[in-house]
């Protein structure tokens, strides 16, 4: 077991190698010239190249992956163009509400989504299920900004129960934080929770035909026990599975979301980045957002052994 | 008293294709220490009829009538609750697949022990150690090592046994078993019987054992119900249906039963009988199993015969029986005729 893990563990090294050799190519071949953004309109041929020469741009594709690489491990993400600044410096100013908000939308989307995907194939054929999956249609459907600011006329601007937008620290008060993230978490998990329902309701109804179901009601269990401790047990493997894919879908949606509720993430910044060819920012970010989905992909492969103790490595 | 006693029993499902009656007006009874038989062909019924027993139908596409009285009180009026508190431990069942009905995910302590906690309320420690002795009695080797294991580390026949000792962990006063060593081979088999008929033996639980296997019914069974189609066409105790069956449904299992320490293979399911079992869609107005019966008449081609005594505490649902063996003289087994 604790082999299989470091094994699994150390599986992800090459995973993480590729994914920053796609990223930094994804940036190297892109159009656009990083020197002539820095130099600006009035720069003449000359200004461009001596800075091109200044930072390096103007070196081989594998040196200046060496380097970046190099940097990297040793907790250098390289300086933004457009701010001056330590890339690390401004993640770190941002990465509080990023966190915060696919955390909590990470927890309240499965706490809705796996109970509703239950009800769902507990229910399968009635009017319940019907509702289910037409809801869960509808949040796979219906873009994050819709829903956001539908969500953000009713219940902040005609209700006036919620902060319309803007994020407050955990440092603040977790009622406050956790009031900032409500409707954002709601918004962004809409798509979430309907994955995950989706994938939970058609693996639960799989696994309430099975025999084993019938011996735990033929013993005197009743309805709930029966579904949530040996079914929802029996189909944890898919569920966990959708949950670790569909994350990459929640970080997509952090950018959205963000926008939306003007909270001041990592989406925030992605966007500004973009928007100002920060080429070094860019590939940061995107390289992050690369190794936390690994990251979650992993704590996914070492749950299944958790859940299911026929899985052995 | 009896201990069980079902009257008029009616299952009937929604089909595509209309209404299917999978149980169609049976009645039968078990006494406390007594093993009833209930056999017939794949799809005659038989686990339906367990099911209903242990009010777990499929919910929504199917109903059932008439009673089935436990102890007294008629189990198809007890709400799904009331139902649990009876289910796993005044009546328990073992099925049929030992590899498919243990929880994959679950250990075999927690599975045992889930049964004990639920109607017994024990604790923890009470729990693991009656799980321990459940093993032991069942004759599991190394109990305290298999407690701990997944189904998926045990043999078929290992399961079987943490099946019967499941089942039986709560003392129950009925255990319904439905084809319990069907999925064995005939080694394991004969341990498995060996093993239930001491345990009912022992504690004078009264059995419903399902099966087509006549190898089985003339080991464990003191009585025998016949099922074909979702009725009942005959009833005897065991030794009188051997020596003389009178339903020639009857008569055509018992001669298509392979010999079962001949082979050494476990019994298919029986198909030698020509024909095929009726669709349970249409209405019954003839008798069911005229079209394959060697001794059909007129009669039989428009009237269901009643079900009606035919010997001492011999009854049969045809109306051309089987001669009784005094009179096999006068009257030979029409057996070639049949496998025609
Ligand atoms: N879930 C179901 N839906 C519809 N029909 C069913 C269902 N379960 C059983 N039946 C019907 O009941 C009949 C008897 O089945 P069953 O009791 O399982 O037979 P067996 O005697 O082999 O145990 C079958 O022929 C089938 O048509
Ligand atoms: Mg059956």
């Amino acid at each position: 077991m604790l082999r299989y893990m470091v094994r699994r563990i150390l599986a992800t090294i090459p995973v993480m190698v590729v994914v920053a050799i796609f990223v930094f190519s994804l940036l190297y071949f892109a159009p656009g010239d990083p020197a002539a953004i820095i130099a600006g309109d009035q720069a003449t041929a000359e200004d461009i190249a001596l800075i091109r020469e200044s930072l390096g741009l103007d070196r081989p594709f594998l040196v200046r992956f060496g380097e970046w690489s190099w940097n990297i491990l040793n907790g250098d993400l390289g300086t933004s163009i457009f701010t001056g600044l330590p890339i690390t410096h401004l993640i770190a100013q941002r990465i509080e509400p990023t966190l915060s908000l696919t955390v909590l939308t990470l927890v309240f989307a499965i706490l809705v989504a796996v109970p509703l995907g239950v009800l769902a194939a507990w229910k399968a054929g009635t009017w319940v299920d019907s509702a289910v999956m037409i809801f869960a249609v509808l949040g796979f459907s219906v873009p994050i900004f819709v829903v956001g600011y539908i969500l953000a006329w009713l219940m902040a601007l005609q209700l006036g129960w919620l902060p319309v937008q803007g994020y407050r620290s955990i440092g603040d008060g977790l009622w406050p934080w956790f009031r900032s993230l409500i409707l954002p978490s709601i918004s962004l998990g809409c798509v979430y929770i309907a994955l995950i329902a989706r994938i939970t309701r058609s693996t639960v109804v799989e696994v309430l035909r099975q025999d084993y179901i019938r011996t735990a009601r033929a013993k005197g269990l009743a309805q709930m026990p029966t579904l949530f401790i040996h079914g929802l047990r029996n189909a944890a493997v898919p569920i966990v599975t959708v949950i670790g894919i569909g994350f990459a879908m929640l970080i997509s949606g952090t950018v959205v979301t963000e926008s939306v509720f003007a909270l001041p993430g990592l989406g925030r910044l992605t966007i500004d980045a973009i928007l100002h060819r920060d080429y070094p920012v860019i590939q940061a970010l995107v390289l992050i957002f690369s190794f936390a989905y690994v990251l979650v992909n992993l704590a996914v492969d070492l749950a299944y052994t958790l859940f299911d103790p026929r899985i052995r490595y | 008293m009896s201990l069980l006693e079902i009257e008029g029993l009616r299952v009937q499902f929604r089909t595509a294709t209309g209404v299917s009656r999978a149980v169609d007006g049976l009645s039968l009874s078990v006494d406390a220490g007594q093993v009833l038989a209930i056999v017939g062909e794949s799809g005659c019924g038989k686990s339906v009829t367990a099911m209903a027993i242990l009010g777990l139908l499929p919910e929504g596409i199917s109903r059932a009538d008439g009673t089935i009285r436990f102890e007294g009180r008629d189990l198809l009026a007890l709400t799904d609750r009331e139902m649990q508190k009876i289910r796993g431990k005044a009546v328990s069942m073992v099925f049929q697949e030992p590899m498919t009905s243990l929880n994959p995910v679950l250990t075999v302590g927690r599975q045992i022990g889930e049964t004990l906690r639920l109607h017994e309320g024990l604790g923890r420690r009470a729990t693991e150690a009656r799980a321990l002795e459940m093993l032991r009695l069942v004759g599991i080797p190394e109990p305290e090592r298999r407690l701990k294991q997944y189904p998926h580390e045990l043999s078929g026949g290992m399961r079987q046994r943490v099946m019967i000792a499941m089942a039986l962990a709560c003392n129950p006063r009925l255990l319904i078993a439905d084809e319990p060593t069907t999925a064995l081979d005939v080694t394991v088999q004969a341990q498995i019987l060996d093993l239930m008929r001491d345990l009912i033996g022992r504690t004078g639980t009264g059995m419903v054992l399902i099966t087509h296997d006549f190898g089985v019914v003339a080991e464990m069974a003191q009585r025998v119900v016949v099922m074909y189609a979702g009725r009942k066409v005959e009833e005897a105790p065991v030794r009188d249906l051997f020596a003389a069956p009178r339903h020639p449904y009857t008569r055509a299992l018992l001669d298509s039963m392979p010999r079962l320490t001949e082979g050494g293979e476990a019994p298919e399911e029986l198909t030698e009988i020509p024909g095929v079992v009726p669709a349970l869609t249409e209405p019954v107005r003839a008798c069911t199993f005229e079209p394959r019966c060697p001794r059909a008449s007129d009669q039989c081609r428009t009237l269901y015969p009643p079900f009606r005594e035919c010997g001492d505490d011999h009854m049969v649902a045809c109306w051309n029986p089987e001669p009784q063996p005094d009179a096999a003289v006068a009257e030979p087994r029409r057996q070639g005729e049949m496998k025609a």
